[in-house]
C-alpha cells in the first residue's frame, strides 16, 4: 500500500521438456525493498527470475513492470526496461578489462563515438559509480586478475551502468565468504534504500532474516506465500520452505539392523579451489541406504566424483573395509569388488550418447574377460547379456542394441546405467540424484532397484538434493553443509530438524 | 539484424538452419559421394583451364590409368604406402590425437630399415623381415615422445609432432650428406639395397607391398571394430569425458593407438624405400605425411574408406604424372586437386550436421 509495485508476475507457468518448472506462480516485488525469493533447489526460483529478465518466455500468465503489462522478447528488452540480473555463473570475458566488459554490455545504449572515446567515458562512469557505492574496482584491470567476489561486483556494476532499477541477484552469496557476503548484501540493501527494487534469489535462511524486507517462498514450481520475515519464526520459515512430508512411503515395518561398516571416509578435503569438501567423515554400513541431504553446492558433486573415481582433487581416506583404498582402485578392481556408480550427469559421465546401447552396456563387465580377451570382443555374449538386462531392468524404447544411447529418454537412460552397473551383484552403490528429471514411474523403478540392492546386503550411498527422496529412501541421513556432514539422523527422522540442519550454516 | 528481418512484412517465409541429431548412413554416404564428385568436377574445370582438352580428361584419368594393366599396377604400387599412412592417420585421429608427424615417423621407419641393410644384420633370408621390424619400431619410437608429453604434461601434440618432422628431415639430410652417403654416387642417396632387401614383386608383377597394405587395413578394421581396444577407442573418440568416468583406460588406449599409428607410418616409409626407390633418398617422403592426414580425413577414420581414398589419391598421382609429361601441367596441380577434394568433403560435413528448413512465419 505504501510503495508501488516494481515487478508483478501472475499465474506464470513454464515447462521444460515435459518437466513443469513453474506452475501458476505469482510474485510481486515493490520499489525500495529487498525481496528475497526463498526455496530449495529446483523450486523454480531461477526459472521465475529468468522470465523477469527476458531469458525465458512464460507459457501462461502475465508480467507487469511498474504496473504496465509487458511482453519481453529478449534480455535486451528487459534491460531497456531497467531490469538487471546477475547470474550465478558470471558472464564475463576473462582477458578483457572491467571497462571493456562493461562497454560490451552497453552496446544498445552508447553506440556513438569512437571506441577509445567510449571506453574512456565508460571508465569515468565506472569510477563515479564505484566511488558512490564503495566497490573497490579499477576499470582497467583484466577480469582474470580479479577474485570471484570482485568479478561479482563487476557483474553488478555491469547491470547498474546499463541503467538497472530492478536488480536481481541469483544466489549471490553462494560463492562468497562470510565477510564478502555481508558487505555485498549491505551494499544492495543501500540500493533499495535509494529506491531501487532488489530481488535476492537464495536458499540461505540467514540472508533472508538479516537483509530482506519481504520474502516469497517457492516450492515445486509454485509460490507458496509471501510475507515479512520478521513476522514469522525461523521454524515456520523452514517448514514453509521444505514443506510437509508429502511422501509416506516404505517405512519398513521391521526395524532394520544395520550391517557391518563397509566404507569409511575420513577427513576428505578438497585440495584445489575453494574448499568444496572440508573434512568430511562418514561411515557406510552393509545393508543400509545412507542418504546425504543438503542444499546443492555444499560439496555433494565433489563427494560424488571422489567416490565414483571421477578425477577430483581431494585428500583424505576412503577405505573399503577389507578392500583397500577406494582412490587406489582402477576400473577393473572396482568392478571386481562390486562397486556400482550412478552419477548425476547421465550423458556427462555415465553413458556415451553417440555410442550404441551394446557398447555402453559392455563396459559393465568387460574387465573380467567375460566378453573375450583384449583383441577380440564376443559381440554375441555382449548382446545376449544386454538383451537380458534390458528386459530385466525394463529399459524401454530399445529398438535395437545398435541404437545410439542418446536416443533413450532420461528414465530409460538411467535404467540402462543401472542395468550396466548392476550386471554384477553390487556390494557398494554410489547414486547421485538418481531420479533427477525422471517421471514418477521411472523414479519408483530406480528407487526399487536401490532398495533391492540394499536388501541383498549392499551398502548404498544416496546423494540427493531432493529431501523427499532422501526421506523416502534412507535408513540413515547425513546432512551435508559447507563440505562436511554436520548432522546425522536415523529413521524415523524429523523433517523439520533435517531442514534446520540444512539451512543453518555453521 | 535478425530482428529487422523478422519485422519485414513481406518476409513471411525464411530459411532456418537446424542442428541435426543424426543422419542415416546411406544419406551420409550419398552426401559424401556427391561432394567428392563435386570436387572432381571442380578439379576437372581447373585442369581444362590449365590447358588439358576437356574431352581428354576422362580418358587420361579413367581409361588410361585404371583400364591399362601397367598403369593400374602403377596405381596399386603408388597406393600401398598411401594406404599405410592413411591407416596410421585413422588410428591416431580416432584416439583424438592429431598426429601431424606421420612424415617424421615414415622417415624414421625408412632410416631404421636402411640401418639394417647398411650394418648387414641377419642372414639374407632374414634381412627383409628384420627391416620390417626395424621400420615399425623406429616409426613407433618417433611417436613415443609426443604421446607421452601429451599424456603426462598435456603438451599439445599438434605442435610437437609437426616439429619432430623437421628434426627427422634434417637428421635424414645429415645422414644422406654424411655417414650414409653412397660413395659411388654424387647424389645424397644411401647405397642401393641388395636384391634380397627389396620388397619382391608377386607373379603378376604386383608389388608385395599392396597385399601387405590390404592385410593391414583388415587388421586395423578388426582392431577398431571387434576388439576391446576398439571399444575403448570408440569411447575415447566419441565421449572422452564419459570414457574417463566409466572406467575406460583412456591414457593406455591413446598410447596404444598412437604407437600403432607410428609403427604403420614407419612401415609406409619402408614400402617407399624398399619398394619404390630401392635406397634411402633425401626426398622420398615428400608429401606423404600430409596425404596420410588427408586420406584419414576423407575416410572419416574408417580403414576401408581410407583404402579407397588412398587408391583415389594414388590415381591422381599417376594421372598427374602423365599430365605432366603430355600437357606440361606442373605436378603441383595434383596437390591442388587434393586440396579441392578436401575442401569439398569438409564442407559436406555442414550438410550432414545441419538441416536447412523453410519455415512459415506465424504472426
Amino acid at each position: 500500500m505504501s510503495k508501488p509495485n516494481a515487478i508483478q508476475l501472475t499465474g506464470v507457468s513454464k515447462t521444460f521438456d515435459g518437466f513443469k518448472a513453474l506452475a501458476d506462480a505469482d510474485f510481486t516485488a515493490k520499489w525500495g525493498e529487498v525481496h528475497a525469493l526463498l526455496g530449495e533447489n529446483g523450486a523454480g526460483k531461477s526459472s521465475l527470475m529468468n522470465i523477469v529478465a527476458g531469458l525465458y518466455g512464460p507459457e501462461g500468465g502475465s508480467l507487469f513492470i511498474d504496473d504496465n503489462p509487458v511482453k519481453l522478447r529478449g534480455p535486451k528488452e528487459a534491460a531497456k526496461l531497467g531490469i538487471g540480473m546477475v547470474h550465478q555463473h558470471f558472464k564475463l570475458v576473462a582477458p578483457f578489462t572491467v571497462a571493456e566488459n562493461i562497454l560490451l554490455n552497453l552496446g544498445h545504449i552508447q553506440t556513438s563515438g569512437l571506441y577509445r572515446e567510449r571506453l574512456r567515458r565508460v571508465s569515468e562512469d565506472i569510477r563515479t559509480m564505484v566511488d558512490r557505492i564503495g566497490f573497490n574496482i579499477d576499470p582497467d584491470t583484466p577480469i582474470h586478475r580479479l577474485s570471484i567476489a570482485e568479478q561479482q561486483r563487476v557483474e553488478i556494476l555491469k547491470v547498474l551502468l546499463a541503467g538497472a532499477k530492478v536488480l536481481i541477484l541469483d544466489e549471490p552469496t553462494a560463492v562468497l565468504t562470510e565477510e564478502e557476503a555481508e558487505s555485498l548484501l549491505t551494499t544492495v540493501q543501500g540500493f533499495a534504500r535509494e529506491g531501487a527494487a532488489v530481488i535476492l534469489v537464495t536458499h540461505k535462511m540467514n540472508d533472508v532474516l538479516r537483509y530482506a524486507d519481504q520474502v516469497t517462498i517457492m516450492r515445486g514450481g509454485r509460490t507458496v506465500t509471501s510475507l515479512r520475515p520478521d513476522s514469522v519464526s525461523v521454524d515456520e520459515l523452514v517448514r514453509l520452505t521444505v514443506g510437509e512430508s508429502t511422501t509416506h512411503t516404505d517405512q519398513p515395518s521391521a526395524e532394520r539392523t544395520p550391517g557391518e561398516p563397509y566404507l569409511r571416509v575420513s577427513d576428505l578435503t578438497s585440495t584445489a579451489g575453494r574448499r568444496a569438501l572440508n573434512g568430511l567423515d562418514l561411515t557406510l554400513n552393509r545393508g543400509e541406504i545412507y542418504g546425504i541431504a543438503g542444499v546443492g553446492g555444499n560439496g555433494q558433486s565433489e563427494l560424488a566424483n571422489a567416490l565414483m573415481g571421477i578425477p577430483e582433487p581431494v585428500q583424505g581416506d576412503m577405505e573399503i573395509i577389507g578392500g583397500g583404498d577406494l582412490a587406489e582402485l582402477d576400473a577393473a578392481q572396482r568392478r571386481a569388488l562390486g562397486i556400482a556408480s550412478i552419477p548425476a550427469d547421465r550423458y556427462g559421465s555415465a553413458l556415451a550418447g553417440p555410442l550404441s546401447i551394446a557398447d555402453n552396456f559392455a563396459l559393465g563387465d568387460i574387465h573380467s574377460g567375460r566378453y573375450g580377451p583384449f583383441w577380440y570382443l564376443k559381440t554375441r555374449a555382449i548382446e545376449a547379456d544386454a538383451t537380458k538386462a534390458v528386459h530385466q531392468f525394463d529399459v524401454q524404447g530399445v529398438r535395437s542394441l545398435k541404437q545410439k544411447a542418446a536416443l533413450l529418454s532420461g528414465g530409460n537412460a538411467q535404467k540402462l546405467v543401472i542395468a550396466r552397473e548392476f550386471s554384477r551383484p553390487p556390494r557398494l552403490v554410489f547414486a547421485h540424484s538418481p531420479s533427477r528429471g525422471l517421471d514418477v514411474k521411472a523414479t519408483e523403478a530406480v528407487r526399487e532397484r536401490l532398495r533391492a540392492a540394499r536388501n541383498d546386503g549392499a551398502a548404498v550411498l544416496l546423494i540427493s538434493e531432493d529431501l523427499d527422496e532422501v526421506m523416502a529412501m534412507a535408513d540413515r541421513i547425513g546432512v551435508m553443509s559447507a563440505g562436511r556432514i554436520v548432522a546425522e539422523f536415523s529413521r524415523p527422522a524429523d523433517r523439520q530438524a533435517i531442514g534446520q540442519a540444512m539451512v543453518n550454516h555453521v | 539484424m535478425s530482428e529487422l528481418a523478422l519485422r519485414r512484412p513481406l518476409m513471411n517465409r525464411r530459411y532456418t538452419l537446424e542442428v541435426r541429431q543424426q543422419m542415416a548412413w546411406p544419406w551420409q554416404a550419398l552426401i559424401l559421394t556427391g561432394s567428392l564428385i563435386m570436387g572432381l568436377l571442380i578439379s576437372g574445370a581447373i585442369l581444362v583451364w590449365a590447358g588439358v582438352p576437356a574431352g581428354e580428361l576422362l580418358n587420361e584419368f579413367v581409361f588410361l590409368t585404371l583400364f591399362d594393366a601397367q598403369s593400374l599396377r602403377a596405381v596399386l604400387f603408388q597406393a600401398s604406402p598411401l594406404i599405410m599412412v592413411g591407416l596410421a592417420g585413422c588410428l591416431a585421429f580416432r584416439a583424438r590425437f592429431w598426429n601431424l608427424g606421420l612424415e617424421g615417423q615414415m622417415i624414421f621407419g625408412a632410416i631404421g630399415a636402411t640401418a639394417i641393410t647398411l650394418w648387414e644384420i641377419g642372414s639374407p633370408a632374414m634381412r627383409l623381415p628384420l627391416m620390417v621390424i626395424a621400420a615399425m619400431v623406429c616409426g613407433l619410437l618417433w611417436s613415443v615422445a609426443p604421446v607421452l608429453l601429451r599424456l603426462k604434461l598435456q603438451v599439445n601434440e599438434i605442435v610437437s609432432t609437426l616439429m619432430l618432422n623437421y628434426i627427422a628431415i634434417n637428421f635424414l639430410l645429415h645422414l644422406m650428406y654424411g655417414a650414409w652417403k653412397d660413395p659411388k654416387d654424387a647424389f645424397p642417396y644411401s647405397p642401393k639395397y641388395e636384391s634380397f632387401e627389396l620388397l619382391p614383386d608377386l607373379a603378376n608383377g604386383l608389388s608385395l607391398s599392396f597385399p601387405i597394405a590390404i592385410g593391414t587395413a583388415l587388421l586395423v578394421l578388426w582392431f577398431v571394430s571387434i576388439s576391446r581396444g576398439g571399444l575403448y577407442l570408440r569411447f575415447v573418440d566419441k565421449s572422452p569425458q564419459v570414457a574417463r568416468s566409466v572406467g575406460v583406460p583412456v591414457a593406455r588406449t591413446i598410447l596404444l593407438a598412437v604407437l600403432f599409428s607410428g609403427a604403420l607410418a614407419g612401415l609406409a616409409g619402408l614400402m617407399i624405400a624398399a619398394g619404390q626407390e630401392g635406397r634411402l633418398t633425401h626426398s622420398f617422403y615428400v608429401g606423404y605425411g600430409f596425404s596420410g592426414i588427408l586420406i584419414a580425413f576423407l575416410a572419416r577414420n574408417n580403414p576401408i574408406a581410407a583404402t579407397c581414398a588412398a587408391l583415389l589419391i594414388a590415381t591422381l598421382f599417376v594421372a598427374g604424372r602423365s599430365l605432366q609429361v603430355f600437357y606440361q601441367i606442373p605436378f603441383a596441380m595434383v596437390q591442388l586437386i587434393q586440396a579441392v577434394l578436401v575442401i569439398c568433403v569438409a564442407s559436406s560435413d555442414f550438410f550432414i550436421r545441419h538441416r536447412i528448413r523453410r519455415v512459415q512465419m506465424g504472426d
